[in-house]
């Protein structure tokens, strides 16, 4: 057994970083920033961008780069991607100024608002333009957010895929599974952002971090390569007698990673494997012959083993991977699965886990069925926590109907009081110019102006 | 006598043809002696795609129009729209010849030559070009350089141009008839002739004309016209919008959006309806009216927010003393002044026609808007000049190039 000596091969420290920045876009990317910086980034710095002066000034970043001065004049969009984009075009030359000097950017936010959906794939534009690698971290709306902002998100998300250079997307329905039913909703939330953290830290650190074996961007963004794909998200860490095992299967068992079975159809597995300076050859061995049974033949892995002291006794896995979306309804989401561990701060470190670690049980027993109804229910209605203010109109369908059901219910309702339900059956026709059918087209600014604004704007009517 | 003859403006626009018959008053006042107007057929936005069935529109129109005012009509001032009208300002420069600085005649001419010398596409033909100010040996805000001693004269023009074929189509309809042509005018300058004032003009205003088919608009500002152009956008969008929307048929839409259509949210009842009733070949349905309103609006605010991004290109916006004047058959629209004066953040009013009397109901009517404002030029150019021909109009039309 090879003894891995801290003192073998760690090349000079911080000589070759490449110059990073974690951009956060609207409320939902700077609460995740907040926890990214809270959880301890050192090796990027961050830069907050949100159209709410509120929010950027209780937040705790450096950098805050207000958007839309005059457009929304420090309040939010209210839900306008329009609105969002307007700002942040608006504010161009702010955002470019604090880009600058960048290699690479991590753009995060929250789609299906109006600050993340509008301005971050125009952020992700600007930076860019700047000549810098891109990657956007951004989560998808809870179901019951509601259809309009899952609508608005796919859209950001869709746009999003073509500006950066790779995606990776959480859906926030499934990070639900990682709480425990009974923990407040600001739990889910909060979880979301811990995610969100966990993959911004792990992939700088994947980057920045000098390794026996080193993971580079191309490594990565090979690991990413699958467009339109989706993307998977857990991390595992141990301590125990048997590590390299335990935090395998801790990874695997997360939901997003839906227990390793997504692994099979990947092309390519990024794995890094990190450990104090007690990791042992054996060890890695141990841990990369049980992932080789998740994965394909094809497969290609690209293996990165980093040797860090801060760690301890502890031995850490990364995972990237991403699929080609074939099974799953949304047509452009991605999986990709981050497992990481939080190599900066003992004490963070040991907030995180535990909930992962706690929710397994529960969650392996009635994972299946209740994927998608999972634990909101009692939380939402019992505890009115400051995150829950942030979901429109849920608190009334929540308690008894799972979360699912609650956006039909409403919508049910309103059909059925205004509306003959065979009248319903017409509306297939995607887009239609009635009678300017036959005349030249209107065209302004990219827009057919002949088709009814309400089609357009995807406002529905009935 | 010219100033007591017979003007004729003849609109062919998208919903119906207006045809206005008037005669200039000494004072500078235009009597309406009568009007006539027909539904129109076989024009789309603002242009005829129809021409047999667009003619006999007319021609219904003209023959109302006669008896109405028991004159006979002979030749006529017609009204043009659609997308492809285009405009832009330019600057012209003519230097006097070493021997003379007094500026005459012949050198306003030049200079209003030169200022045309600039790239259309080459199916482009020139309807207008508007002087704005001379400039004289760099003294800005000349308004008339003849006299004026110097050695350079610049002027600037804004200047409206657009396909010469599709101006020349609503010039042959008129012509087959068989009327004279004396002129072809914009739409929306046309309109702006009669719902500003001077006044109105120097403080800076804006017009908008949203008609059936078309949504013209013409910014006044310093008494000159600094920005205009046309939308191919108007009342049938929102016609087609409801038809559409609530599935109900066009004529019926149409009679719904006048009789009950706002552009104003929030002011229904919750859950108010709106009963239609049956007639043959239409089941009677209900209507949410918030949802008739929601429809409307949408469309209408799209319009003016695209009208108002496309003004903001160049900063005269802001200076807008007078505010924004709404006129043409859509500014008849419940609250339509008012999602204006929200869009463009500038008080907005409904005008019609303004200096004019004789048959009032036509007078006060916006949608006569642009055939009064027909009258109304005809009458500046006859004072200007005395008469000019259809063949010279139809010259222009090649020669301007």
């Amino acid at each position: 057994m090879i003894q891995l000596n801290k003192n073998y091969s760690l090349p000079d420290a911080l000589a070759d970083t490449v110059p990073v920045k974690v951009v956060s876009v609207g409320g939902a990317g700077l609460n995740a920033l907040d926890r990214i910086v809270l959880d301890g980034l050192e090796k990027a710095s961050v830069v907050a961008i949100n159209t709410d002066v509120q929010s950027l000034t209780s937040s705790v970043a450096a950098h805050k780069v207000q958007l839309g001065r005059t457009r929304t004049r420090g309040l939010g969009t209210g839900g306008d991607p329009e609105l969002g984009y307007e700002a942040a075009v608006e504010s161009a030359d702010e955002i470019r100024e604090a880009l600058t000097d960048t290699r690479m950017v991590f753009v995060c936010a929250g789609l299906g608002g109006g600050t993340g959906s509008g301005a971050a794939p125009y952020v992700a534009h600007l930076a860019r333009e700047a000549g810098a690698l891109v990657i956007a971290f951004v989560t998808l709306p809870f179901t019951f957010e509601g259809k309009r902002r899952a609508t608005q998100a796919r859209e950001a998300l869709g746009r999003l895929n073509e500006i950066a250079h790779s995606v990776i997307c959480f859906e926030n329905d499934r990070m639900g599974d990682l709480v425990a039913p009974q923990a407040g909703i600001h739990h889910a939330f909060a979880m979301a952002d811990t995610t969100i953290s966990q993959s911004v830290r792990s992939v700088v650190n994947l980057i920045q971090r000098p390794g026996l074996i080193r993971i580079g961007f191309d490594d990565l963004l090979a690991a990413l390569r699958v467009r339109h794909s989706r993307c998977l998200f857990g991390f595992g860490e141990s301590d125990s007698d048997n590590r390299a095992h335990d935090a395998l299967t801790q990874a695997l068992k997360n939901p997003l990673m839906d227990r390793g079975r997504m692994l099979a159809d990947a092309t390519n597995v990024l794995v890094q494997v990190s450990g104090g300076a007690g990791m042992t050859l054996s060890e890695v061995e141990v841990l990369m012959q049980e992932l080789g049974r998740h994965v394909n033949e094809q497969t290609q892995i690209l293996f990165g083993a980093v040797v860090d002291g801060k760690l301890g006794d502890r031995l850490a896995v990364t995972i990237i991977s991403s699929l080609a979306a074939d099974e799953d309804l949304i047509s452009e989401s991605r999986d990709g699965a981050t497992l990481s561990n939080v190599f900066a701060q003992p004490p963070v470190r040991e907030q995180h886990p535990p909930p992962q670690i706690h929710i397994e049980p529960e969650a392996a027993m009635e994972p299946v069925a209740h994927e998608e109804s999972i634990s909101f229910e009692q939380p939402v209605a019992a505890q009115a926590t400051p995150a829950a203010e942030s979901l429109p109109g849920e608190s009334e369908p929540l308690p008894v109907t799972p979360r699912k059901k609650a956006v039909p219910h409403t919508d049910e309702k309103a059909a059925a009081k205004s509306v003959p339900a065979k009248q319903e059956i017409l509306q297939f026709e995607p887009v239609t110019r009635g009678r300017f059918e036959k005349s030249e087209p209107t065209i302004v600014e990219g827009e057919d102006l002949d088709v009814p604004t309400y089609l357009r704007k995807n406002i529905k009517v009935k | 006598m010219a100033s007591n003859k017979l003007m004729v403006g003849l609109e062919i626009g998208t919903s119906k043809i207006c045809v206005v018959v008037g005669e200039g008053r000494p004072d500078g006042t235009i009597k309406i002696l009568g009007v006539g107007q027909a539904p129109s057929r076989g024009v789309r936005k603002g242009e005829i795609v129809d021409f047999e069935t667009a003619m006999k529109c007319v021609h219904e129109a003209v023959v109302d129009a006669e008896q109405k005012s028991d004159v006979m009509i002979r030749s006529v001032y017609v009204a043009v729209a659609g997308s492809h009208l285009q405009s832009f300002n330019n600057r012209g420069c003519v230097m006097l010849p070493e021997d003379r600085d007094e500026i005459d005649e012949r050198d306003v001419e030049d200079v209003k030559i030169n200022a045309r010398e600039v790239s259309i596409p080459a199916q482009n033909a020139f309807l207008h070009s508007i002087i704005q100010h001379y400039h004289v040996e760099g003294q800005d805000g000349v308004l008339n350089p003849i006299g004026m001693l110097g050695q350079k004269v610049e002027a600037d023009f804004h200047i409206i141009h657009g396909v010469r074929t599709r101006i020349q189509n609503s010039i042959r309809c008129v012509k087959e008839l068989p009327l004279d042509v004396e002129d072809v005018v914009f739409g929306g300058l046309a309109s702006a002739q009669v719902v500003l004032t001077q006044h109105q003009k120097d403080l800076g205003a804006l017009v908008i004309d949203i008609g059936g088919g078309t949504t013209d608009y013409v910014l006044y500002s310093d008494g000159v016209v600094k920005q205009s152009g046309c939308l191919a956008l108007g009342g049938d969008h929102i016609t087609n919008d409801i038809s559409m929307g609530l599935r109900i048929p066009m004529a019926r839409a149409e009679k719904l959006k006048i009789e009950e259509g706002s552009c104003i949210l929030g002011n229904s009842l919750p859950g108010e309806m709106i009963l239609l009733k049956d007639e043959s070949g239409f089941a009677g349905k209900e209507i949410e009216r918030e949802m008739l309103n929601t429809i409307i609006h949408l469309r209408v605010r799209e319009g003016l927010e695209l009208l108002k991004r496309g003004l903001d290109e160049e900063p005269y916006l802001t200076y807008l003393g007078a505010g924004i004047f709404i006129t043409g058959g859509c500014s008849l629209l419940n609250g339509i002044d008012h999602l204006a004066e929200e869009i463009f953040e500038i008080p907005a009013h409904l005008a019609h026609a303004q200096t004019t009397w004789g048959v009032t109901s036509a007078v006060e009517d916006p949608q006569f808007s642009t055939a009064i404002g027909l009258v109304r030029f005809a009458q500046v150019m006859q004072t200007d000049r005395p008469r000019r021909g259809f063949r010279e109009t139809i010259g222009k039309l090649f020669r301007m190039r």
